[in-house]
């Protein structure tokens, strides 16, 4: 882009450039943390410890990520974590769109009620539930199992609220001539709304599973052995090996966890920034 | 769209079919007639964790009616945290790796498997007589045996020989507290108004920062707290050993309290750090310097708390527990043992370890390396309170209370006696 | 199922309907009723009891728990800085968030970029993020401290200082949860109509009384839910307490979440851990009912 120099008057030049100043300096603040991890993951022993710190390495130090991968089984925990997140997301965002649809489009007398009783369920934080839960799935025998870290979860007050609200904003007269050609409310749902509703469902998908990926309290409490652990758990555990285990293998182990999830901002930065900004996902 | 619609539809299976497959694999428990599977909690890092590894693996090989999987759970108080988890759950593994005072607590409700029976119908020439009396002792509550000695180990000084050298100290550890002060103070160095090393450092991390002070307190002739749980702690003893390590830190500087103080001590940030015996072995052989081995500095007394952990047995059903029985002897027998001897530095359990012929060859090669075994004679049982589920934690809150927040002795002592007894009225009352 | 014995005659198609209302809603319901309002009824039974989880019998002791709370000095520590995480987090993290939000607002190049970047924390894995930070305040080897040398300061012990630890805690707050708090306030400004502004600078406004008089007014349903919602996500902190400095040196990190998670499941005094969680729960009952209340009488959506 050609810059238009007739638009910028002295103090309009100042103006941006102190914007811009602003603007990296408030960037190279929230980015050196990543940064700093990725170089003290590629340093050696030695250069980890020094100060002033050296900022790249001498040498880098590729092995480093082999010695964190192999410091715990972090292949089992990827799959863990990828169990988890993905049948997590399936069933809230099932679970969701059923009860959004039932609560936009089907007629019941208990409706306006009910919608009130999901509601409620949006202010009652989960931290609250930790123990009565743990003592619900020894019951079920469900501790350090994948439906105990998966199922409690699952239940959807705010994905069912939005995809209400989207599919509100559905013409009735796309409903009706549904109805019309004699689809009942399951096609109705599958082959009109939903696909209509494929962004937000988008939106909210990728939104679940970034925040089942990083959940930690959790699956924390409900497993207890390596085998079951997700990356969050298993990333933790690692501060507790003293010994063979440096500064640059906790990083390097860090960035294990964080790809994926930084892949996934990054390739739909736009649709997860817009989709909070216009109020469709909460934080 | 066609080919959006399909490309949607793919994700959209592949997104579930994959996660399906893995998940059903994942819960797959084998009830085949093969060998038996017990699982075993570990804890421990570094040298003595591939110690235990090892010796699984060499268990497994050597033999096909048992096959143990070995699970790692962390310091030792996050698997006791994840073994009351396991027992609420009804969740447990055939055999752990136990800090030895927690038999007591385990014990009391059930949840160890006693050994008696076990020991008395083997006929494969095994010895109870043959592990060390004073540490099989710690595997008794209420005259059954429930677990065996394993990596039993005592608290030890380790200290840089080439600082001391530097210094111009003695190549030898500090023989006395105020000594040990004294020596602190000449490691200290300070350059432009920072120090940039101090004498020592102590460990305020939950899984033995009680221990060393449980050392110190031995060594002024006192204890923390008696068999019938009552506590000392406000006794002078315990107050002078909570004075000393304060002053170092508050008053003279030489000292700081630190949740690593091993990483400190091998970037020679600290020049004497306290450790297990079984921190022989990582020490050893990760330093750049020469690190010498000594007992904790005495006072009044020559004495220390003898730690370290032990193996018991939780697995419920008699299937597991003979198999689990078979595993506990290859652990604690001659070679197993030497090998643990040889790698990490812990103490030899049994008789026939001991006069092992590669442990006697290693303690030849490696005098310096026989601290631990000369140590043995100088030994006590650790406090009871330790025993008691927030015992440690409480222990460790004094600790972080002295030398982080330079609260006044007594009164530490005092509210720690007061937090103790309440923790022992809820475990018991 | 709902069963209808009112004789209330409802059409074929009513009744079909209400059974596919039903089925719909079943799955949804039935893991609400379990794991979200039964746990509330359970932690206050669970609250009059001493129980470690294992014995098979709870012992029933009455209001002790909550007596032993009102005499535990942890606990007013504990309530009391949770509320100054959530104090201080949301007064800096506001303030900074709708600054950025005004710059980037602007006609500027790179727009997005800084966007990505600056929003990007919210959504990295706290636990990975609390291990950099960790390393970040080392005070010896850690990047902070190059900063702190070069304004001639020296680094404070961070983490293991009673006076430092929860400061350091409150900036991985803000860095974490700024960027979010910038794209709302962005969403916020984007809603004030132009035409306001242009008036304002025929009648000769400089920016700092447009922004005074025009933005920070209009912009206060925006501030009002971004206060409500960090204060209570601040009161939920666990992760990165958990991770850096489990709640200490000597409790001064110590928040309410974590405590109840020690209590639970560290020490197992699941009755005092239940009557933790009820405190936490009524505190955040209160805040979201003021919310409530307020926003019907203040904010205009």
């Amino acid at each position: 882009m050609a810059i238009r120099h007739r638009d910028l008057s002295g103090s309009r030049l100042i103006g941006r450039v102190l914007t811009h100043g602003a603007l990296i300096i408030a960037s190279l603040v929230i980015g050196l943390p990543f940064i700093w991890m990725l170089t003290t993951a590629i340093k050696s022993p030695a250069e980890v410890h020094l100060f002033p710190p050296v900022w790249w390495p001498e040498k880098i130090r590729w092995d480093n990520f082999v010695t964190a991968w192999e410091s715990a089984p972090f292949g089992r925990f990827y799959i863990n974590s990828i169990i988890t997140s993905s049948t997590g997301v399936f069933l809230e965002v099932s679970i969701a769109s059923l009860s959004a649809y039932a609560f936009a489009r089907i007629k019941f007398r208990y409706r306006e009620m009910l919608f009130m009783v999901l509601l409620a369920a949006m202010m009652i934080p989960g931290q609250v539930a930790l123990i009565p839960n743990y003592v619900v799935l020894k019951h079920l025998g469900w501790i350090n199992t994948y439906q105990g870290i998966v199922i409690p979860h699952v239940s959807s007050v705010f994905g069912a609220f939005l995809l209400r609200q989207y599919f509100l904003t559905i013409p009735d007269s796309l409903y009706d001539a549904a109805e019309i050609d004699g689809l009942g409310h399951v096609r109705i749902l599958f082959h009109i709304a939903l696909p209509l509703a494929r962004p937000v469902v988008g939106t909210l998908t990728l939104y679940l599973f970034i925040s089942k990926w990083n959940s930690y309290l959790w699956p924390l409490i409900i497993t207890n052995t390596q085998n079951m652990r997700t990356l969050p758990v298993g990333l933790a555990m690692l501060r507790q090996a003293e010994y063979a285990i440096g500064p640059e293998h906790l990083m390097a182990a860090s960035i294990f966890v964080l790809v994926p999830v930084l892949l996934i901002f990054f390739l739909a930065q736009k649709q997860l920034i817009e989709g909070i900004a216009s109020g469709a996902v909460k934080g | 769209m066609k080919v959006a619609r399909y490309s949607w539809s793919i994700a959209m299976a592949l997104f579930l079919a994959i996660p399906t497959a893995l998940w059903a694999n994942g819960t797959k428990e084998d009830a085949t007639q093969g060998p038996v599977k017990i699982v075993y909690w570990r804890s421990l890092t570094g040298v003595a964790g591939d110690a235990q590894e090892e010796l699984v693996k060499r268990f497994n090989a050597a033999q096909d009616k048992v096959i143990v999987e070995s699970q790692f759970q962390g310091a030792y108080a996050d698997l006791i945290q994840k073994l009351l988890a396991g027992l609420a759950a009804g969740t447990v593994p055939d055999v752990v790796l136990l800090d030895s005072p927690f038999v007591v607590l385990f014990a009391k409700d059930g949840a160890l498997a006693p050994l008696d029976a076990l020991v008395s119908k083997d006929k494969s020439g095994f010895k109870l007589a043959d592990y060390i009396p004073g540490l099989l002792q710690d595997g008794y509550y209420d005259g059954k045996l429930y677990a065996v000695p394993f990596m039993r180990s005592t608290p030890l000084l380790y200290y840089n020989a080439d600082m001391f050298r530097e210094a111009g100290l003695p190549d030898r550890a500090p023989k006395t507290w105020d000594e040990f002060r004294e020596f602190s103070r000449k490691l200290t160095l300070v350059t432009a108004g920072e120090t940039t090393r101090f004498g020592s450092a102590f460990t305020l991390s939950t899984s033995t920062a009680h221990w060393y002070f449980q050392g110190a307190v031995y060594a002024y002739g006192g204890l923390v707290s008696d068999d019938k749980f009552g506590i000392h702690l406000s006794e002078a003893p315990a107050i002078k050993a909570a004075t000393l390590w304060q002053d170092m830190v508050f008053k003279d500087k030489t000292a700081i309290g630190s949740t690593d103080p091993h990483t400190e001590f091998l970037n020679k940030r600290v020049g004497m750090v306290f450790g297990s015996t079984g921190s022989m072995g990582n020490l050893f052989s990760r330093a750049t310097f020469k690190v010498n081995a000594a007992f904790l500095p005495g006072q009044v007394k020559n004495l220390v708390p003898v730690g370290g952990a032990v193996l018991a047995m939780t697995s419920t059903d008699k299937v597991r527990q003979a198999a689990t029985w078979e595993f506990l002897k290859y652990m604690t027998n001659a070679d197993s043992v030497s090998y643990i001897v040889q790698t990490t530095g812990y103490m030899p359990v049994s008789t026939s370890s001991m006069n092992h012929p590669d442990t006697v060859a290693y303690f030849t090669k490696y005098p310096e390396r026989k601290v631990a075994l000369d140590q043995l004679k100088f030994t006590r049982p650790q406090a009871s309170v330790i025993s008691l589920g927030k015992g440690t934690e409480i222990l460790r809150q004094m600790v972080e209370k002295l030398l982080v927040g330079g609260m006044d002795p007594a009164k530490v002592m005092a509210e720690t006696t007061v937090d103790l007894t309440k923790e022992y009225n809820d475990t018991f009352k | 199922m709902k069963k209808y014995t009112r004789p209330l005659r409802m059409s074929k198609r009513e009744k079909r309907d209400a059974w596919t209302f039903s089925a719909f809603v079943f799955p949804n319901f039935l893991l609400l009723g379990v794991f979200v309002f039964w746990p509330i009824v359970y932690s206050l039974y669970l609250s009059f009891f001493k129980w470690n989880m294992i014995a098979p019998r709870k012992t029933f002791i009455g209001m002790m728990n909550y007596v032993n709370m009102a005499n535990d000095p942890v606990f007013w520590q504990v309530l009391r800085n949770t509320l100054v995480l959530a104090a201080s987090t949301v007064f800096v993290k506001l303030a900074m968030a709708l600054g950025l939000a005004v710059l980037l607002n602007r006609k500027i190049r790179a727009k997005d970029s800084y966007r990505a970047v600056l929003f990007s924390p919210t959504f990295t894995t706290s636990v990975a993020v609390a291990m950099v930070w960790g390393w970040i305040f080392d005070p010896n080897f850690g990047l902070l401290r190059v900063f702190i040398n070069a304004v001639g300061l020296r680094s404070p012990n961070w983490l293991g200082d009673v006076s430092w630890a929860l400061p350091a805690i409150i900036i991985v707050v803000i860095w974490s949860g700024v960027g979010y708090d910038m794209v709302i306030f962005m969403a916020g400004l984007n809603n004030i109509p132009t035409e306001l502004y242009d008036a304002a600078k025929v009648d000769g406004a400089t920016p700092w009384t447009c922004f005074w008089r025009i933005t920070f007014p209009l912009l206060s349903p925006t501030t009002f839910f971004l206060t409500i919602v960090s204060v209570i996500g601040s009161l939920k902190a666990f992760d990165v307490i958990a991770i850096m400095t489990d709640g200490g040196p000597m409790n001064s990190t110590n928040v309410i979440v974590y405590y109840i998670y020690q209590n639970a499941f560290q020490w197992f005094k699941t009755g005092y851990a239940s009557a933790l969680a009820l405190v936490l729960f009524v505190i955040i009952m209160t805040i979201t009912l003021v919310q409530t209340r307020l926003a019907r009488r203040w904010v205009h959506y």
